[in-house]
């Protein structure tokens, strides 16, 4: 589609952008008015002066700093090991041929439908079992690999690496990793990178088993962040002026991220 | 589960008409001879290499996931609580006591109505989205980045930011309705208008999350496709729906299937979005989800068995569901693909 | 291929990494991952878990500042879900949980009737720290102390004086206090002022006053052998009187905690509520800039606790008499004082509730009302505890969501009633 795209194009997207940014301004809107004005419920549509204030106030509250290293180390790690596992196992299930491949790959569909909630009592069993509870360690294991990450890069690679080329390259006499490295790794790229920043998301918002699994003192940064809800009432002012100072970190990770993204989605269109 | 069909269905085998067939052969036939062991050991590599890419994840299954499995199965069938512990074994009783329950069955509608108030829209409005990110746009970056927002912001914040804008007295959209004079809605408290509000903090989340997945599938789409069916007359509409539609279907079976799952276990929206003490969600449990019933049984009224049994039972529904879903996208498919 | 763009990714990537690192690094500082225990150095680490507001912090620093073989970490937890989903999946795996653990009150029952699972803390220096009825309810049935109680939510009617005097009705708060001896006063007076005010209703939640009701009668879901008698009499006149109440437009209707009640704090939209002493903190953080709140020393029907909070051993810790030590320590009458001083957490201890600290105390936000006197009286005048058995809680939140289901007009309370019926039965 070489056309420019018109007004109607810009105008959808402007609305879906207003749309999308809305509730994140209002979080910043309530962070930054005092708490009366915040427990009001609807706020003035201008930013009150109180940000940074309501901001020290969490940071002095909760262990902000440290639960903020703890899950960006979680996230980035576990993000990145999704990415390398689920990419060469995504590209096996895609366009390699071996025995009991298609029932395989149908079990890891299936073990995403199994219910998650349940699953935290044998966990952390387990973890305990192997020691790692109280430890990063404990919410990093569990997603190394993710069933959703094998399915997702699999059903990218099955159309984004002609078949073609990987007989191509067998033919020329190369191994299998290399294969992959120089032929099916490329072309992964872009869904790769998407692959990442979700893993990165999913773990940054997960609350329920990180506050099993972690001692408070040590916590990442949703549960951290949910214990400025204690006290006698929900001072929404500190809790959204916490919320919001957290996503920051998140905000700048885009904007690096971002460019290699579209970079990564613009590559994929020159291969076919 | 029908096996090996899933797999194929995905697209190696009916790969649209542009890819020559793949070659059938496989091995280093009609290549100068090599040594023995260098041959044998490339044999090996071709036989062993796959296994040993999907192994991480099997080996993380064996050690993480399989238990949790194995132990919910055994406890569905004991009476289990979840302090006390192991009970007396119960066969299918935990089972059959769920079934009879009338909050599942009232739940399990609710969830389906949820469902289908999330993922129809939200993959619809997500493929629109996608086809409009595919083009030469300014700024391409910030636009793309930018449908992501709503993936950063922080489950408490959006328990705040839906719990003042759904209030049912105070709340922003009912005060915005009184203008216009249209009465309050019972957001918490109607059933159809609760599953909507859900619906929308679903949809909200995850809509740009999906258009991103279909961003990046339309954009492995050769341009010459489009180039030569312009040049054939096709119109921008003929084009979407004759190359680039058949041309992602293995991402769109994707998509459809995770959102099926994803929103037969949804459980964070509609709790976030509950207010009652219980949190079951509502007072007569107007928008609770089967996920939220397996945590009541569970964790409020400490009964591990019948959550087990619930939990067990959800997977089943989800497998039909996504059964059907993966053949009515295959029948779809294939006619999108006729062209 | 690419390689500038590579090479960017790379950069980028490098970036990304030494960021992470940086602040990892900065993070693990402190690196105190141990939960459970003891460290080298002979030091003793007792982690204490609480939820809400304990009003602990300047204790635990207390603590720390005289004590060098043991430390105290305090692990908080927003909310009693919250902590409640961790305290029960610890509790399932077997491991995990803080050495002392906080229960909220109507939880505890539930707590008694798991055997083993939590220390017997009974000590005989501690004899008669506690109000009588207070330790009944640490006292499993074989007659072991499982928990300390902290404190305690004697209740008394906060109410809005300007809303009053808009009304014609009095503000003075003897005045106010003597017009509420009986809850037929109380619901009268209140038809009264809705009469005057149509905006505004006369109480916050009908879920929270019945939740004030129950904690008067004597045996309000199960008899003293646990078996479950959710048909009876007592249970059916508050029921009557909460829900006959909503016509009449007495209650807001909104369910309590939620956040249209969070708003309606600041919409003038109740005059009155029952106040345990926990809920001055909830009162005034939620009004904050509304003028005009005030307390009676009265509650219709007569005295009414409701919540106080217990402290706990787990069976499961590693240094359980520490534990049991600091547990001690924090809810000696010394201590709950100051926590009262800090965050207004009223104490369940006989000496504390004598001490100047805790009757001279006053509260500004209730118009310099004589906070301490009203409640310490408010505790004498508690004659009723209500028996509680292992699955209080569990009825108590079918009953507020029957109750919830007529304020919100999904059913009407024959409906309701039978519905809570239902549930009750498939608690098994």
């Amino acid at each position: 589609m070489t056309r420019r795209p018109g007004f109607l194009v810009y105008g959808l997207l402007t609305a879906f952008l207003i749309g999308s940014a809305a509730p994140l301004y209002w979080s910043f809107l309530l962070g930054s008015h005092t708490k009366e004005i915040a427990a009001q419920g609807v706020p003035p549509l201008l930013p009150g002066g109180h940000f940074w204030s309501n901001a020290e106030r969490a940071i002095a509250t909760i262990p902000f700093w440290k639960a903020l290293g703890n899950s960006l180390l979680v996230s980035t790690v576990t993000a990145c090991s999704v990415v390398f596992f689920c990419t060469l196992a995504g590209y096996a299930f895609a366009k390699l041929r071996f025995r009991g491949r298609g029932p395989l790959l149908v079990f890891v569909i299936a073990t995403m439908a199994v219910p998650t909630q349940l699953g935290v009592v044998p966990l952390f069993i387990l973890m305990s079992e192997f020691g790692w509870t109280g430890t990063l360690t404990s919410v990093i294991i569990p997603w190394l690999v993710t069933a959703f990450g094998v399915f997702f890069m699999r059903q990218y690679l099955v159309d984004a690496v002609p078949d073609e080329l990987v007989e191509a390259a067998r033919m020329d006499g190369c191994s299998q990793i290399r294969i992959f490295w120089h032929v099916a790794a490329p072309a992964a790229r872009p869904a790769a990178a998407i692959l990442w920043l979700f893993t990165f998301m999913q773990v940054w918002t997960d609350f329920f088993w990180p506050l099993i699994a972690l001692p408070n003192s040590n916590p990442t940064i949703q549960v951290a962040l949910n214990q400025l809800q204690s006290g006698f009432f929900k001072d929404y002012s500190l809790v959204l002026a916490g919320t919001t100072l957290a996503t920051i970190p998140l905000l700048v990770l885009f904007v690096l991220a971002g460019r290699q993204l579209v970079s990564g989605i613009m590559q994929g269109a020159v291969k076919g | 589960m029908s096996n090996s069909t899933a797999s194929r269905g995905g697209g190696t085998q009916t790969v649209p008409p542009t890819r020559e067939g793949s070659p059938t052969a496989s091995g280093p036939a009609g290549r100068a001879p090599r040594p023995e062991w260098r041959q044998r050991l490339t044999r090996l590599d071709v036989r062993l290499s796959p296994y040993l890419y999907i192994s991480p994840f099997f080996l993380l299954f064996l050690v993480v996931g399989m238990f949790p499995l194995a132990y919910t199965a055994w406890v569905s069938v004991h009476e289990w609580s979840l302090i006390g512990g192991k009970g007396e074994f119960v066969g299918l009783d935990n089972f059959r006591e769920v079934l009879g329950n009338p909050y599942f069955t009232k739940q399990l509608v609710n969830t389906i109505s949820i469902f289908l108030l999330s993922s129809v829209p939200q993959i619809v409005i997500a493929v629109v989205l996608a086809a409009l990110l595919d083009n030469q746009l300014r700024g391409r970056t910030f636009w793309r980045m930018s449908i992501l927002l709503p993936f950063v912001v922080s489950p408490v914040a959006i328990a705040i930011i839906f719990g003042s804008l759904y209030g049912d007295r105070y709340g922003l959209i009912n005060e915005l309705l009184g203008h216009v004079g249209i009465d309050p809605i019972g957001w918490h408290t109607e059933r159809f208008a609760s599953h909507v509000a859900v619906a929308t903090m679903v949809n909200w989340r995850w809509t740009g999350y999906n258009a991103l997945i279909l961003l990046a599938a339309m954009q492995a789409v050769p341009r010459e496709l489009y180039e030569s069916a312009a040049i054939d007359g096709a119109g921008r509409v003929r084009q979407f729906a004759s190359i680039t539609l058949p041309m992602i279907r293995p991402t769109m079976i994707f998509v459809v299937i995770t959102s099926t799952i994803g929103g037969l276990q949804i459980f964070a929206e509609p709790r976030l979005f509950d207010e009652t003490n219980a949190r079951n969600g509502g007072s007569d449990r107007q928008f609770g989800t089967i996920t939220m019933l397996i945590y009541d049984f569970g964790w409020q009224l400490r009964d591990l068995g019948r959550a087990s049994a619930t939990a067990w039972l959800l997977f089943v529904v989800i497998c039909v569901f996504g059964i059907a879903n993966f053949l009515l996208i295959r029948r779809v498919g294939a006619l999108g693909g006729e062209r | 291929m690419q390689t500038p763009k590579t090479r960017r990714f790379r950069l980028a990537s490098s970036a990304l990494l030494a960021l992470t690192l940086a602040t990892t690094a900065a993070a693990c500082g402190g690196g105190d991952d141990d939960s459970s225990g003891s460290s080298a150095d002979g030091v003793t680490t007792i982690t204490v878990a609480t939820f809400n507001e304990f009003g602990y912090e300047g204790l635990i620093d207390e603590w720390n500042e005289s004590h060098d073989d043991i430390k105290v970490e305090q692990v908080k937890v927003g909310t009693w879900d919250d902590a409640k989903a961790n305290l029960y999946t610890k509790l399932a795996a077997g491991s995990g949980l803080s050495d002392i653990e906080a229960i909220e009150g109507d939880a505890m029952p539930a707590i008694l009737a798991e055997e083993g699972a939590f220390e017997d803390l009974t000590d005989e220096e501690l004899d008669g720290r506690w109000l009588p009825w207070v330790e009944e309810k640490t006292l499993n049935a074989d007659g072991q102390m499982i928990g300390y109680a902290t404190d305690i939510g004697p209740e008394g009617i906060c109410y809005r004086a300007d809303l009053f005097k808009k009304a014609g009705l009095p503000t003075d708060r003897e005045e106010v206090a003597g017009l509420m001896e009986t809850w037929d006063d109380y619901f009268a007076l209140g038809e009264e002022f809705v009469k005057k005010v149509p905006d505004t209703a006369w109480y916050d939640s009908s879920g929270g006053l019945a939740q004030a009701m129950l904690n008067q009668v004597e045996n309000p879901f199960e008899s003293d052998d646990n078996t479950v008698e959710v048909e009876n009499a007592e249970l059916e006149a508050v029921w009557a009187d909460v829900t006959g109440n909503i016509d009449k437009g007495l209650s807001t209707t909104l369910p309590q905690w939620s956040d249209d009640w969070t708003a309606s704090f600041q919409n003038d939209g109740f005059a009155t509520m029952a106040c345990p002493g926990w809920m001055l903190g909830v009162v005034e953080g939620n009004a904050e800039g509304v003028e005009g709140w005030d307390i009676a020393n009265v509650f219709p029907g007569g005295g009414g606790n409701w919540g106080g909070s217990f402290l706990t051993v787990p069976s499961q810790g590693d240094n359980i008499e520490e534990a049991k030590e600091v547990a001690a320590w924090l809810t000696a009458p010394e201590q709950q004082v100051k926590a009262f001083a800090a965050k207004g957490t009223f104490p369940s201890q006989v000496e504390a509730l004598e001490s100047d600290e805790v009757t001279s105390a006053t509260n500004a936000f209730f118009n310099d009302a004589p906070t301490g006197e009203i409640l310490a009286e408010r505790a004498q005048a508690v004659t009723v505890q209500p028996y509680k058995g292992p699955k209080y809680s569990d009825i108590l939140q079918a009953f507020q969501a029957a109750v919830l289901r007529v304020d919100d007009g999904s059913q009407d309370a024959a409906e309701s009633w039978d519905q809570f019926l239902t549930d009750v039965e498939a608690l098994g």
